[in-house]
């Protein structure tokens, strides 16, 4: 075991001495998610506010006595006041100078009133145009209330307009929100952290050795290659642990920007110390079992580039499975799919963090990770062993 | 036993496609070296010379238990490399001709990882650190991160921590590659030293120059083959001619023909 320490010191250290290692590995990471998805949650909120408070520019014809109070009531406007052609009002709505266009019947009132032939509305405006699209939302909404307000009116009873009656109970958990949110989020993004933080290092502790020809000095030394094997992998999974626990901070700082949730972090309070020991113990098998995939690529190519390349299909299975778990319907508790790499721990994940796992499930999980990473570590420890991998291929 | 012997070994490679291409052939396979046999003494230099791709490289790397030959066995201190390859290790150095090491490290890391590696206790470690970095000139630079040091000084570094547990076998491919004429003859000086120690030292090399004034034996090969073998002067002899890169033609016109020499 003293020869795994050695070699996992060195691969630490090679990490930690240098500025620029820390920086990508650890900091940037982070950093970065934390400044774009903070950076995308505020340009959306901004957007979002500002079509909010926007005061729509209609342009109304014959403007009807009847519907002007809901209009006052119901949406904050203000009207053109030029007369325009046809045409011209229609390349305004087309190139977003006017929100909203409403022709209405020169006799609109009077022909509501008598209720003999409905009166004409004529509505013109541009879905593509966020402002035209709200203002027409917002317009559609203050004609219901008068449509209803006038039907009421021309019912005899008005009672007869009531149809049922309904009460509404929502009894909402916000524990159970919290943790819908999180199982969808989460376990797609710590996977594919985990997989770039052991891609940004892994090629270059087992590859680059190779492509240096520093592979040969180390394995002229008296150590066992299974000692090389589990020394590499160990290290490599602390570091990419880190690094994924990088990235971690900085989706969960930005989250409250990216989900407008008015600077208040997510209540990460709703697990007990029972699911935050599962996810850690999870974390790490997992994480095991990626860089051991990853170191065993690394063994098999020549060089960091052919390494990244080898590496990079597993990477995109893993997000596709991340996606799939994020966007698909309900946690799986068959026990078969918990024993498929990648897919098993994340299928796990999501139920842990919306209380739904067993006892059993993880224990298949854990044990069948730990099964891979071995036996990789085993492929590991015979290419290291392998003469035409090492020095031919 | 106390010497290295190189007995009889033959070692093939399968030829990918692409290799076949480059070498335009469709053999699928390569004899790199071919019936090999030649033994380094302790107390001595010997000298492996031979053109590019003669087989040198793969014969180092058997003696250093990286690769294994189909056939035949080599024997360090009558350990045999096919069944103690363990043993083998800890009784030699080896140095690599592509060795480019990390630039992440400080040569003072390195020298004491491999130490570590070796199983050197510190003191001894120290001591043989100080020595080395001192004869070398590397104690000014031992904090420096490989990344800032020139390319003698990496080449003399690697060869301080391929010397890290001072083992009796040394081999070296190309040492003095690429190395300005002062630090090669550091590098050179040092490997008289100790053979003067009775440390027994294989050099593979293709500079004529270096063998004439390290090896006290000399062995050409030449597509995988020994084609001579004995002192310098046994070797200048046996083909009547004034110096060694004579004679080296000579070989090279016997093996290959005169168009490809």
């Amino acid at each position: 075991m003293y020869n795994v320490w050695i070699v996992f010191k060195k691969e630490v250290f090679r990490v930690f001495s240098d500025p620029r290692l820390v920086l990508t590995v650890f900091i940037v990471p982070g950093l970065s998610i934390f400044l774009i998805y903070t950076l995308m949650g505020n340009i959306i909120g901004s957007q979002m506010s500002e079509v909010e408070e926007h005061r729509s520019l209609l342009y109304v014809e014959h403007m009807p006595d009847s519907v002007l109070p809901y209009l006052d009531e119901l949406m904050r406007y203000r009207l053109y006041d030029d007369t325009l052609t046809h045409d011209e009002l229609e390349e305004k709505i087309r190139e977003g100078s006017l929100d909203l266009v409403v022709l209405f019947d020169p006799a609109f009132d009077a022909k509501v009133a008598s209720n003999d032939e409905p009166p004409a509305i004529q509505v013109m405006y541009n879905q593509g145009e966020q402002h035209s699209a709200r203002a027409h939302s917002r317009f559609m909404g203050v004609l219901n209330v008068y449509h209803e307000a006038v039907v009421i009116d021309r019912l005899s009873d008005p009672n007869d307009y009531q149809v049922f009656s309904m009460t509404s109970d929502n009894f909402v958990d916000d524990r159970q929100i919290a943790a819908q949110g999180f199982a969808m989020l989460l376990p797609m993004l710590i996977v594919i952290f985990l997989f770039a933080g052991a891609m940004s290092i892994g090629p270059d502790a087992i590859a680059g050795e190779k492509e240096r020809g520093t592979i040969a000095t180390l394995l002229v030394t008296p150590i066992k290659r299974k000692d090389i094997a589990l020394g590499k992998v160990s290290s490599l999974s602390v570091l990419a642990l880190l690094s994924a626990l990088s990235s971690f901070i900085g989706i969960i700082l930005s989250l409250p920007s990216l989900l407008q949730m008015d600077d208040n972090l997510p209540d990460i309070a709703i697990y007990g110390a029972q699911e935050y020991l599962i996810i850690l113990v999870l974390l790490m098998v997992t994480v095991l079992f990626i860089v051991a995939l990853i170191a065993m690529l690394s063994a098999y190519a020549k060089t960091i580039k052919e390494a990244s390349m080898l590496i990079m299909p597993f990477y995109f299975i893993a997000m596709i499975v991340g996606v799939m778990n994020s966007f698909g319907s309900e946690v799986s508790d068959n026990i078969f799919l918990h024993l498929i790499p990648i897919y098993g721990p994340i299928n796990l994940l999501s139920g842990i963090l919306m209380f739904e796992y067993t006892m059993v499930n993880f224990v298949v999980t854990v044990v069948s990770s730990l099964t891979y990473t071995a036996v990789l570590v085993v492929v590991l420890n015979y290419m290291f062993n392998s003469e035409k991998i090492m020095f031919q291929k | 036993m106390s010497e290295l012997i190189v007995d009889n070994i033959r070692k093939t490679f399968k030829l990918s496609r692409k290799q076949q291409k480059i070498e335009k052939t469709d053999i699928k396979k390569k004899v790199a070296v071919d019936g090999l046999s030649f033994q380094a003494r302790r107390g001595e230099i010997y000298g492996l010379l031979g053109p590019n791709g003669a087989g040198k490289t793969t014969a180092l790397r058997c003696i250093s238990t990286l690769i294994k030959p189909d056939t035949g066995d080599i024997y360090v201190n009558g350990d045999s490399v096919l069944k103690d390859a363990f043993r083998v290790r800890k009784n030699i150095a080896f140095l690599t001709s592509e060795l480019k090491l990390d630039d992440h490290f400080t040569p003072n890391y390195l020298y004491r990882y491999f130490s570590n590696l070796h199983g050197v206790n510190a003191t001894e470690m120290e001591q043989r650190k100080a020595m080395l970095f001192q004869r070398f000139g590397i104690d000014k630079f031992q904090e420096v991160k490989i990344a800032d040091l020139s390319t003698g000084m990496k080449q003399k570094i690697s060869i301080a921590i391929a010397l890290v547990h001072d083992p009796d076998y040394i081999i070296f491919d190309e040492p003095t590659n690429g190395l300005d004429v002062l630090t090669a003859k550091t590098v050179m000086d040092y490997l008289l030293e100790m053979r003067d120690q009775g440390k027994a030292i294989i050099l593979s090399t293709h500079i004529l120059n270096v063998v004439e004034k390290l090896c006290d034996r000399v062995g050409i090969i030449i597509d995988g083959k020994l084609k001579i073998e004995g002192t310098l002067a046994e070797v200048i002899a046996s083909h009547e001619d004034k110096n060694l890169e004579a004679v080296f033609f000579d070989l090279m016109r016997e093996s290959v023909g005169e168009d490809h020499v």
